[in-house]
């Protein structure tokens, strides 16, 4: 019997960012009157993190190892992830028609979508939905792109 | 007679009743697609709220969250998987029904109780919010600090499997939300030299990522089949099977008033939420039944008391939000935004600012109880049919695409896209560890208010945090807290297979 990384992480995650955050609340200025107002919360909350952090760490260790097989870490999730934060970047760059145009059909073929006609559909279709109602109709100022927009070449 | 003010003004505007009636169904069908949760529409429509004016925003997200309660029942009864986490108690009596062809009955019987509980639980809060509010006014720093921590404690350890992992789930909401200026002296926290922190992180995005972003990663982890549904032929027979008797409905009754009592009374602690209030009352409706053999071999009163009880507890959730500013549930905190959006200050002094505001939107909840009622009573099959129309495959792209430009629209910012992305990565991680994200959220709009009590509190006392314990209301609430941890420990400890309580 051993003891699986999903028994230890959160109790070690919980640890880690408990003691990070009791680092970074000293580098919190003080009151005026010297006190450590501004820095009380975050110590308290940082402190609060260690001390569930420990005694998670404890049970994991007291607790019985895992027999059954390893649970696999999905790898679909990742990927996604890693879209949106493409999407994100394309977003700031080529503004959000073009980068909805492509990052749509990634996603949907992510998710399983097969079909040329539909993936092409939805490259097309989206992002003039979307900018229809949150740009044309709410009013938003649309995130335009730094390298290039196509809100410049077609007016919108 | 607020009440009624409310009424006349909402029933003769047609512009909110048509945002009223499209809430209903748009709530009633969130909650009935397994996985999708009222909490995650109404963060994903917010932005669209901004546009709205305070009155039909806040009533189009409250009724969305009421009939998403509701919609539950639809997946349970039809699809034999509970659309929302409470409405698993539901689905113990609702699926065995819907196997022997009585699907309609049962969704008959699971609507009229949700609307009973419904109307209780909105009945005692409008009757008993203002009077709450009123002793409200007279609490100082000290006692609403000690409310604060104990709603922390309470809803950190309450919902969740882990009483540890809940309240870590809790103090790193806290911990969140000190990023930024402090209140007081202007001085920087957390912000690491980013000028984007400066101003902390906004509840909109991080709401959008924990609860919609977070479940779209689930989804395409999880990659469920389609939900299948039980249909019904369309005959005599079957109609004549699906017909709700009087004499059928009666022994419901008193199940449905003291399952509306319960979901009433848990609604007003924070943090507990539907999906205790539904396994609460089913368990005493069971104990209490002339009938306990039946119960989960398809009886009705086995679906009424539980629907009552999770329709029951919206309206009196919002009481300790309204009164203290405290949020005691995902949708409670949710509302906080869009009151903080639209420069509406709550907390007590709620019912002397805005109160001709609060009570439009109760009679807008009246209403919208009635809505789902009605589109519930005549449609909940159709609305299962159509359900099971909806591709997943591209429901959670859309949402996905949703949720990005929604988080950007919160305030014009790319910033906040990153942490809505942040947030819904950190959200599904807490999910597959069993941390506990609701908790995570409310803490998070809590932390600003608990800290500005505590730090009036400490400049109020001359005996430092002594303060708390040397007056009675505070040392009571702190009492609460620590009592609470105990027992759920204990329970815990107890009965560790306790199922799993995820919403609040």
């Amino acid at each position: 019997m051993t003891h699986t990384i999903k028994q230890f992480a959160p109790g070690a995650a919980t640890l880690l960012i408990g003691l990070a955050a009791a680092v970074a609340s000293f580098q919190i200025g003080l009151d005026y009157d010297g006190s450590w107002g501004p820095r009380i919360f975050p110590l308290m909350s940082a402190g609060v993190l260690i001390l569930l952090g420990a005694l998670m760490l404890r049970s994991a260790t007291s607790e019985p190892g895992n027999t059954s097989p390893q649970e696999s870490v999905p790898r679909d999730p990742f990927i996604l992830l890693g879209l949106v934060i493409l999407y994100l970047w394309l977003i700031g760059k080529v503004g959000y028609l073009i980068s909805t145009a492509m990052v749509t059909p990634a996603t949907l073929w992510l998710f399983g979508i097969r079909n040329p006609l539909a993936l092409a559909f939805s490259a097309l279709a989206a992002p003039a939905i979307f900018h229809l109602i949150f740009f044309e109709l709410l009013g938003v100022f649309p995130p335009y792109g730094a390298w290039f927009d196509l809100l410049d070449v077609i007016g919108g | 007679m607020d009440i009624f003010v409310g009424l006349a003004t909402v029933l003769t505007d047609p512009v909110i009743l048509a945002w009223i009636f499209g809430a209903a169904v748009i709530g009633m069908i969130v909650g009935a697609i397994p996985g999708l949760t009222a909490s995650a529409a109404i963060a994903m429509l917010v932005p669209l709220t901004y546009y709205m004016d305070p009155l039909a925003a806040l009533a189009f997200l409250y009724v969305i969250g009421k009939s998403g309660r509701y919609g539950g029942s639809i997946a349970a009864i039809l699809f034999n998987t509970p659309g929302t986490a409470a409405s698993a108690a539901t689905q113990i009596d609702g699926y065995p029904l819907a196997k022997k062809g009585q699907a309609s009955k049962a969704m008959k019987v699971a609507t009229i109780s949700s609307v009973i509980g419904d109307f209780f639980g909105e009945f005692v809060l409008i009757i008993g919010v203002a009077w709450i509010a009123a002793i409200a006014l007279h609490l100082g720093p000290p006692e609403l600090f000690s409310i604060y921590l104990a709603a922390f404690v309470v809803i950190g350890s309450v919902i969740g499997k882990s009483v540890l992992k809940g309240l870590a789930s809790a103090a790193l909401g806290v911990l969140i939300k000190m990023a930024g200026l402090d209140p007081v002296t202007g001085g920087e926290r957390f912000t690491f030299g980013q000028v984007e922190l400066t101003d902390g992180l906004s509840l909109v995005p991080l709401m959008i990522g924990i609860f919609v972003l977070a479940e779209v990663f689930e989804q395409l982890a999880k990659r469920s089949a389609p939900p299948e549904i039980t249909e019904e032929p369309d005959d005599q027979a079957s109609r004549d099977r699906n017909r709700l008797t009087w004499d059928e409905f009666r022994p419901c009754l008193p199940h449905i008033l003291r399952s509306s009592v319960i979901g009433t009374v848990i609604g007003m602690l924070p943090g507990l939420g539907s999906t205790i209030a539904a396994f609460v009352a089913y368990g005493e409706g069971k104990r209490s039944a002339k009938n306990p053999e039946e119960w989960g071999k398809g009886a009705l009163e086995g679906v009424a008391a539980p629907e009552a009880a999770n329709n029951a507890v919206s309206g009196p959730s919002m009481a300790p939000l309204l009164t203290l500013g405290i949020p005691g549930s995902t949708i409670g905190a949710i509302l906080v935004g869009v009151f903080m959006i639209h420069g509406i200050k709550i907390g007590p002094t709620l019912f002397v600012t805005s109160r001709e505001l609060i009570y439009s939107l109760f009679a807008c909840g009246l209403i919208g109880i009635v809505f789902y009622g009605l589109v519930g009573y005549f449609g909940a099959a159709n609305v299962g049919r159509f359900i099971t129309r909806i591709p997943v495959n591209i429901l959670y792209p859309v949402i996905m695409l949703t949720a990005v430009i929604s988080a950007y629209v919160s305030r014009g910012s790319l910033f906040d896209v990153g942490v809505m992305i942040l947030f819904g990565f950190i959200g599904w991680g807490m999910k597959r560890f069993d941390f506990n994200p609701a908790a995570f959220v409310i803490s998070f709009v809590l932390a600003g208010g608990a800290e500005e009590a505590f730090r009036q509190s400490l400049r109020l006392s001359d005996s430092g945090i002594l303060i708390f314990i040397t007056r009675p209301i505070a040392l009571a609430f702190l009492l609460i807290g620590i009592a609470v941890v105990i027992y759920r420990v204990r329970s815990l400890r107890a009965k560790p297979e306790a199922p799993s309580l995820k919403d609040a």
